[in-house]
Order: C-alpha cells, then structure tokens, then sequence
C-alpha cells in the first residue's frame, strides 16, 4: 500500500510531464512480479485441474505431442484446450500492452483498449460486416476490425481535441462512441434476432478453440505489432514527457504518438477479431503493473502484457474450473469486464487526474441578442411535428391522415406514446444540460452517470428473477435499480466532495458492469433477453395512457423545480475556485443538481431506455443555437430533446411499418451523427 | 352451460384437471354446440395467432388466422404448413403493431406466457388467450395435445382436433416399428449457432418428447432450460460414442464450410463414423404440426443414413 501511494503521484506528475525519466536508478517492479507469480501458480494449479478432469495424466505426452485420433479425449485437449491456453495467454499478453501504450501516448492512466472505444469500434465494424456485407470477411477479418478501431479511436479523439485530449474528456468520449457502438449492434439485433445467439457468444469473448488456426492467425500478427513497439520504447517514452520538453529533443512528437496509437489499435482490433472483446484485462493488467513499481516505460511494456497474459490465463481456466473444460457458456471476455468494473471503481480514488477546465464558456458560439425568437421557432416546429406524430402514418391502406372516425382509436395508442417520448426528451434534456453545466464537460450526460444502468438492472432482476414480471412490477424494479446505482454514484462521489469528473467515471464503471452482465445473460441464449433488449433499445410500445400520464406528471412536477437551480447553473461553469470566492457551498450545490439529475433521468429512462443521448445532444443543439444563458439554454434544450424524441418515436412507427424500430434507437441513430456535427472543431 | 366457444383469458393458466373435466361436459354438450350458436358457423372467428406453434395447430384444423407476427420467420423457420399468403403480418412477436391490429378487427387474440407483458395492450384491441406449451414444469407434448384441444374447441373443430391429436399418435407409433432396427444409437438434435456453438435440444423439448414416443434415445441427457435447449461447444458432444447426430436447417453463414477444416470437428464419434444427417426447418417451440413433421423427418434421414453406410 505505502509503496502504491508512492508511485501514483509519481505517474500523476509523469502525466503532467515534471519527471525525467531517468531520475531513479533501475528498480525492479516486484509488486508486479509477484503479482505475476502469485496469478500464473493459480492459473496452473487450475489448469491442471482442469487438465486432469479431460485426461488422466499418464496420457499427457501423448496428447501433447502426438494425439491419438481414436481417443477423443487427446483430440479434445490437443486441439480444443491447449489452442485455448494459448489463446488466453496471447490476447491477455496483447492487450496487457495496448493497455500500456495507450496509457503512454495519451498520458492518461484510464486509457484502455474499451475505455476509448477501439475494442467497441473493432466488434461493430465485424458485426456490420457479418449481417450486410459477408464478402467483406473474405479479405480477412483483421482489416475489417482494423477499419472499425481505427474509426472509434478516430471519433473519440476529434471528440476530445479541443479539451486538450486531457485523461477524463478523452475516457468520457471514449465511452459515448463505446456506448453508441453498443446501440447500433443493439439495432442489428433487435431487426435481425435469428442470429442474436451467435453474435453474442462471440461478441462477449469466448475463447473456445477447436484447432490451432486462431492461434497461428494471431502469432505473427500480434508479433509484429508488439515488434514495433519494442523499437519504438524511446520515443515513446519521450511522449511521456510534455510536447515542449519533448520536441526541444529534436523528436518527431506527432510521428510517433501516431505510429504508438496505431500499434495499439492493431493489437486489439486483432484480438477482437480473434475472439471478441475481452473487457478491462488491457486496463487491469497496465495499471496493475504501475501500481507494482513499474515506473519506468520499459519495464511497464514488459510487466503489463506478463500480468495481461497471467490474468486472462488465470480468468479464463476459473471459467472452465465454474462450467467444465470448454464450457462456453460463461463467456469469458465478459467474465473479465464483471471483475473489471470494480477494479476500476477502486482505482478512481486512488488515481491523480487532475481537475477539468471549465469549456462551455470558453468555447466561442454564437450568442443570439433575440433567445425569445428561437425559442418561438424551435416550439413552432415542435408543434408542427406533434401534428405530424399523432395524425400521419401508415395503415393496411398506406399513408393517411388519421379521419373523423378513426381518430378516436387511434389516438388512443398514439397520444400515450407521443406525450411520453415528449416528456423523456425533455426531461433527459435537461439532465444532460445540468450535467453539462455542472462539470463543464461537453461529453457529460446522464447516460454516463450509471443511473440508467441501475434502471436496466433493476429490469434484469424482474425479469429473470421474479416469477411475476408483468409491466408495473417491472417499473417499480427499474426504479429501485436506478435509485440504487445513484446511491453507489453518490456514495463513491462523497469521498471526493461530489467532483463531477469522478461521479462520471463511476457511471462509467457501472454501465460497463452492467453491460457484462447483459453479455452473460444473452449469451446463455435465453429468450428473456429478448424482452430486456427490446427495452434497452428504447421502445415506447408499451407505454399506456396511465404510464404516459404518470411520466409527463412526473416531468411537469420537476420542470417546476427547476427555476431554483437557474442561478447555480449559470454560476457552475465559471469552475469551483470563483464559485467559493461567491460563496457558493459546493457540496451542497453539487449534491442537489445531482439529485435533480438522478430523478430526471430515472423518470425518463423508464420510458425511453437507458441509451438516446437526448441528454448530450439537446443542450448542444440550444448551444449552437446562440441560447448561452442558462435559462434560455434551458428552454431551448427542452424544447429541442422533446422534438427529437417525438421526430423519433414517428420515424420508429413508421418507417418499416407495421415493424418498428424503438424510439430510443431512432434518437441513437440520428443523434450520433448530429452530435459529432455539432461538436466539430472549425 | 358452457356453450360459448370463446374461452376466457387466462383459461390456459388453470390447472390441467380441469380442463379434461370441461372437455367431459362439452362432449355431452357437443350435439347442442351447433344448434345453439349458429353464427360461429355462419361468421369465422377473426383469429390472429402471435405465436407459430398455435398458428400451425390452427392451420392443420383447418382454420385460418387473419394475421400472424413475423411471416419471414415462419418461410424460414416453421415451412410446414405453409401459410396462406392472405395472412398479415403484424410486425415482431415481441411488438406486434397495435393500430394495424385494431384495424384488423380480430375477435380474438391467441398468445402465450412469453408475452405476458403486453397482454394488457392486446386486450384493449380484442380478448386475449393465453395458451403456454413451453413452461417450467416441462411437458411441451402434453400441453401441445391439451392446446390443441383447446383451440379446436375455440373454432368449432373437436372432431378435427381429436383426428390431428390421434393421427400424429398413430403417426408416432408407425415410425417406431420403422426405426425398431436403428433404435439402438442414441441420436443428438442440435442447431447451429455459429461453427462453434449449438443448441442441442434435450428435456423438456418437443424433439425429446418425439424421441420418447419413436423409441430414439436423445443423445443430449445433460441439463437443459425451460425452452427444452442447452448451449454448448461442439466438443461438448463428445461424451456419446456411438451417436448419431441430426442439425437442423437454417443453419448460420459459414458454419459448414469452417466445421470439415476443424480436427475437433473430424474427430467426433459421429463424423468419423460418418453419422451426420441434416434436417430441413423444424419449429423447435412447435407443436403437434411440428413433432409430427420433426418423426417424419428424422425417420427418413435415419434410414437414409443407414442404407448409406
């Protein structure tokens, strides 16, 4: 522990670019390497076990070198078990050191394959792939996955670039590309379901082998890219120091911060394409090795793909330990992101990160002398598209304008969704503003704060653990859920005085927990799942008039409240240090936006799913708009999350009618493309 | 009396006794039936069947359902019996369209437990009945038999549901004298999900409870969930020596051609004693229609296996 505290700062400040490398003499990083012993002597003992359950060991040798064909069991262990073993050993091995020089490049001690979206981005692109365009696989699976890596990593550094690339926005954008991938896959399949199964067998990472090919496949691969990292350790390590420090010694910063990247990229986007995504062994394995004296670039290069390597050896034969020899059942790339998420819960506390300068009003927008007149327009077309939503769709006869006597029923299902996808935006909408203003983070919304994955959890435990799982019984469970995961968010965040930048990190843990969870679940194959997906999508089918009326009471009550925090949410983003001087008390402040925010996202989630990004976008759009007071941004984006939701709740009834597409998609879709729009950098 | 032919919903959700003891009391009322409610006759009932194994119950009594979800899944996954082109397809079973099916204007809407949570929203359109065939206690081919029942009772056919329920009996015990020769190795059933993976079928499933009534031995005597299937490896399939295996169609892109390169794959009891037969679609969570069609199959894929090695 003494010796933990010790290194942290030391990375804190070789993050900042204070330490020269060769301050110290070479020390060796034994925490790390006993943590490599104490990990490989488990994983051997259960190897063995595991071994020894498949073939007696007298028969070993035999099947080592020579299997014989007529003793399945031979077969079984040379060509399915020990291709495995090593499987486990070089993804675990390849992500250990991605994970490193991620951390390394991007001088961020969060950075990792899933926390900045490559491994997300590599298992779309290969999902996409699989369903529309097969013949694209037949140029080899490593490119495609490539593609889709480098497009992620690509996304998520054009999100962060005007805050610097600094650790928190760079994880933050990380997660939101991670989070928008997952809703894409979520779209192929809930339209494609006949092949959910395999698709998520595979995207939860099984390492299940049946001969030696992924194993040769990703020798050479893996070898190269880890070659030319090995030739790169001086340069990078020079990265480590700040661009100043590091350019007066003549080196090519951007060449090298690009060839690193790259290597990294290749790494995971291999192991993806190899097995699937392996969750949190690449952050585990490089902070761990940190944490265990590794101290200088070299030496964590070495420990972490060994501590990698150990940890995936070790995780992946407790699996078969839990489930029998092959078992896939557990898949165990989403066994690792399950112990994951609390490594990571543990390390925020103990990690310097430095704090966040506030953007939103550095940043130079537009800024409108008449917000009285875009707020008239912006409601004007609200109202346009709620005539639109409630009276024109699709019916056995085509397109028409609902008539006099099919009004009546028909706006019996239409009224109930329209009002309660209206009411979902606007509230998320305003969560995401609060949010925004108060950690002046651009990237912030309430989909990060973990809340809605308690929501989602809450649903799971209805769904497979109540015998009784009807719609109110499942409401009250995802409440429970959401309130829940708030009072982890809120408890991890007491320590550090509410500080936004840590509550976020702690959502972000939280989801990726939770998604862990949803892999194991779907891919035991059963149909339950279904039934979640289909509301992790964000689907308003369900709702009905006592629902909708539930929801819009609920938003209305909470829109009341909200010209009490207007003086807060201007004064919030001029940062903590002027807010003191005001006296303003902080915690105080911060915990009650927080509490406005958890309840406006729960009431929301309930409807419209835990994945629109209605709460980044909205405030954004009210933004560009040249709304910049908090009042008037309000509004605005109220106005603006409720237009999106509705547009998407009628797009989702009618576009492929009588299928639909859940809302929540629908936002999802539009609003990707919207946001990276919006968030560009002229 | 009970001479309504609509049952009530959650009729399904009864205990069985019951039901045999209704079904005494609409035998003796069953020359009555007709007399006194004519327009059943005169006006069929608008049916729409959200689930395919009562959909293809349905068809074989003759009845067809104005609607069903999912028609591209029945083209691929049920095939038999085909399914008239003037049903509608009301979007996906777990959100069949609402105002498309209002402007329907079904009397009744058949539906099972799985969805159970939209059942307040069906109910607004039409009465709904809930008819579970795959449930924890496991006995898909009893429930199918009292579905049927049930449903032929529903549309005025008891004659034919009594002949659909007899027929695919006798059906059962004529492919048994057939299969008496090959009875001795025990057969696997399985789906692919990817060249890796399978769901084998075992308890608790409608092919377990055809292998019962044919006299095959189910390969698969490992656990299985309540929708009667295990996922496991390839490898996992090992444990028999002298099973057969029989996959189903459809199968995922590229699981054929990937299984012949796989030594795990060429190792297998069955593959090298060249045991491998694949089936055409079978509707795993079918009913009578689909147990029948699955002992038809089988029969002729396992003699076709045996004239051939």
């Amino acid at each position: 522990m003494a010796e933990q505290q010790a290194i942290l700062p030391d990375d804190a400040s070789l993050m900042r670019g204070q330490s020269s490398p060769s301050r110290m003499p070479d020390k060796y990083p034994l925490g790390a390497m006993l943590l490599c012993v104490v990990l490989v002597c488990a994983a051997s003992a259960a190897t063995l076990s595991n071994m020894s359950v498949q073939l007696p060991a007298a028969r070993w040798p035999d099947a080592l070198a020579n299997p014989d064909v007529e003793d399945i069991r031979q077969v079984l262990v040379h060509y399915a078990f020990l291709p495995r073993l090593a499987v486990s050993l070089l993804c675990g091995a390849a992500l250990g050191l991605a994970g490193a020089v991620l951390q390394q490049v991007l001088r961020n001690p969060l950075a990792s394959p899933e926390t900045v979206g490559v491994s997300a981005g590599a298992y779309l692109a290969l999902a996409l792939a699989t369903l529309l365009a097969p013949s694209l696989l037949a140029h080899g699976r490593e490119w495609v996955a490539l593609a889709g890596a480098f497009t992620a990593l690509a996304a998520v550094l054009a999100l962060s670039w005007h805050k610097g690339l600094s650790p928190l926005s760079v994880v933050l954008a990380g997660l939101v590309v991670s989070l928008y991938a997952g809703a894409i896959g979520a779209a192929l399949v809930v339209l494609r379901h006949e092949w959910l199964a395999s698709l998520f067998l595979w995207g939860a990472g099984s390492l299940g082998q049946q001969d030696w090919s992924a194993t040769l496949w990703l020798l050479p691969r893996l070898g190269g890219a880890a070659l030319a990292i090995g030739l790169m350790v001086r340069p990078l390590t020079l990265l480590g120091l700040d661009d100043e420090g590091a350019r007066s010694l003549g080196v090519p910063l951007g060449v090298y911060r690009f060839a690193g990247l790259a290597a990294a990229v290749a790494l995971i986007a291999f192991v993806v394409a190899a097995v699937g995504v392996i969750g949190f062994v690449g952050l585990a394995a490089a902070t761990l090795a940190r944490i265990g004296g590794a101290r200088r670039l070299g030496q964590q290069l070495v420990m972490a793909p060994l501590i990698g390597a150990a940890l995936l050896w070790a995780a992946d034969q407790g699996v078969q330990v839990a489930t029998g020899p092959q078992g896939d059942l557990l898949p165990t790339g989403a066994m690792t992101a399950l112990l994951g998420a609390p490594l990571l819960l543990w390390l925020l506390p103990r990690l310097a990160l430095g704090t966040e300068a506030p953007a939103l009003t550095v940043e130079r927008l537009p800024r409108t002398t008449r917000p009285g007149l875009v707020l008239a327009a912006i409601a004007g077309v609200l109202l346009l598209m709620l005539v639109l939503a409630l009276l024109y769709a699709p019916g056995p006869d085509g397109w028409t304008f609902a008539s006099s006597d099919q009004l009546q029923p028909l706006l019996s299902w239409r009224l109930p969704r329209v009002s309660a996808a209206l009411a979902a935006g606007a509230m998320l909408a305003l969560a995401g503003l609060m949010m925004q203003r108060l950690t002046g983070n651009p990237m912030a919304s309430p989909e990060v704060l973990g809340i809605s994955a308690g929501a989602a959890l809450g649903m799971m435990v209805a769904l497979f653990g109540l015998a009784d799982a009807s719609r109110p019984v499942q409401t009250v469970a995802a409440t429970i859920g959401a309130f829940a995961a708030l009072l982890v968010t809120l408890a991890i965040g007491r320590r550090a005085a509410y500080a936004p930048e840590r509550l976020l990190l702690a959502g972000v843990a939280l989801t990726a927990l939770f998604d862990a969870l949803i892999l194991v679940l779907t891919a035991t194959g059963d149909p339950r799942a279904m039934l979640l997906l289909n509301w992790l999508t964000g689907s308003t089918y369900g709702i009905d008039a006592g629902s909708a009326l539930l929801t819009s009471t609920t938003a209305f009550c909470l829109f009341l409240a909200t010209p009490l925090f207007m003086r807060w949410l201007d004064m919030l983003p001029l940062g903590s240090a002027a807010l003191q001087s005001l006296g303003v008390n902080l915690k105080a402040t911060r915990l009650l936006v927080l509490l406005m925010v958890a309840a406006l996202t729960a009431a929301s989630t309930l409807v419209v799913g835990p994945l629109t990004f209605i709460g980044l976008m909205a405030p954004h759009l009210a933004r560009r708009l040249g709304l910049s007071r908090a009042l008037p941004q309000a509004i605005g984006a109220v106005l603006a999350g409720a237009l999106i939701m509705v547009c998407a709740d009628w797009i989702g009834r009618t576009a492929i009618f009588p299928r639909q597409i859940p809302a929540g998609l629908v936002a999802t879709l539009i609003g990707g493309p919207v946001l990276m729009w919006l968030l560009r950098r002229r | 009396m009970n001479t309504d032919h609509r049952p009530r919903p959650g009729e399904a959700n009864r205990p069985h006794g019951l039901i045999t003891r209704r079904r005494a009391l609409a035998l003796f009322t069953l020359p009555l039936a007709g007399m006194v409610t004519p327009p059943a006759k005169a006006k069929p009932l608008r049916i729409v069947c959200l689930d395919d194994g009562l959909a293809e119950t349905l068809l074989m009594l003759g009845v067809t359902p104005i609607a069903v979800a999912d028609r591209a899944v029945w083209e691929k996954w049920v095939v038999e019996p085909s399914l008239p082109p003037e049903v509608a397809d009301i979007g996906t079973i777990l959100e069949p369209n609402l105002e498309f099916l209002q402007q329907l204007r079904p009397d009744i809407i058949l539906s099972i437990p799985f969805l159970d949570g939209i059942r307040p929203l069906l109910e607004r359109v039409a009465p709904v009945t809930t008819i579970g065939i795959y449930t924890p206690d496991g006995q898909p081919y009893q429930r199918a038999v009292e579905a049927t029942r049930q449903l032929a009772r529903l549309v005025g056919k008891e004659s034919e549901g009594e002949a659909l329920i007899a027929a695919t009996a006798a059906h059962f015990s004529t492919i048994k004298q057939q299969l008496e020769p090959l009875s001795a190795r025990p057969v696997y059933v399985l789906s692919f999900l990817d060249p890796r993976n399978v769901r084998v079928y075992g308890e608790k499933s409608l092919f377990q409870a055809v292998f019962d009534r044919i006299g095959i031995r189910n390969a698969w005597t490992g656990e299985t969930n309540y929708w009667g299937f295990a996922t496991v490896g390839i490898d996992g399939l090992a444990t028999s020596y002298d099973a057969r295996l029989a996959y189903l169609e459809p199968l995922p892109e590229g699981a054929t051609g990937t299984l012949t390169e796989s030594p795990v794959w060429n190792a297998m009891p069955f593959v090298r004693n060249r045991s491998i037969m694949r089936l055409p679609a079978v509707l795993m969570f079918g009913t009578l229609p689909s147990a029948r069609r699955f002992a038809r199959l089988l029969a002729r894929a396992l003699m076709a296996e045996t004239a051939r090695g």
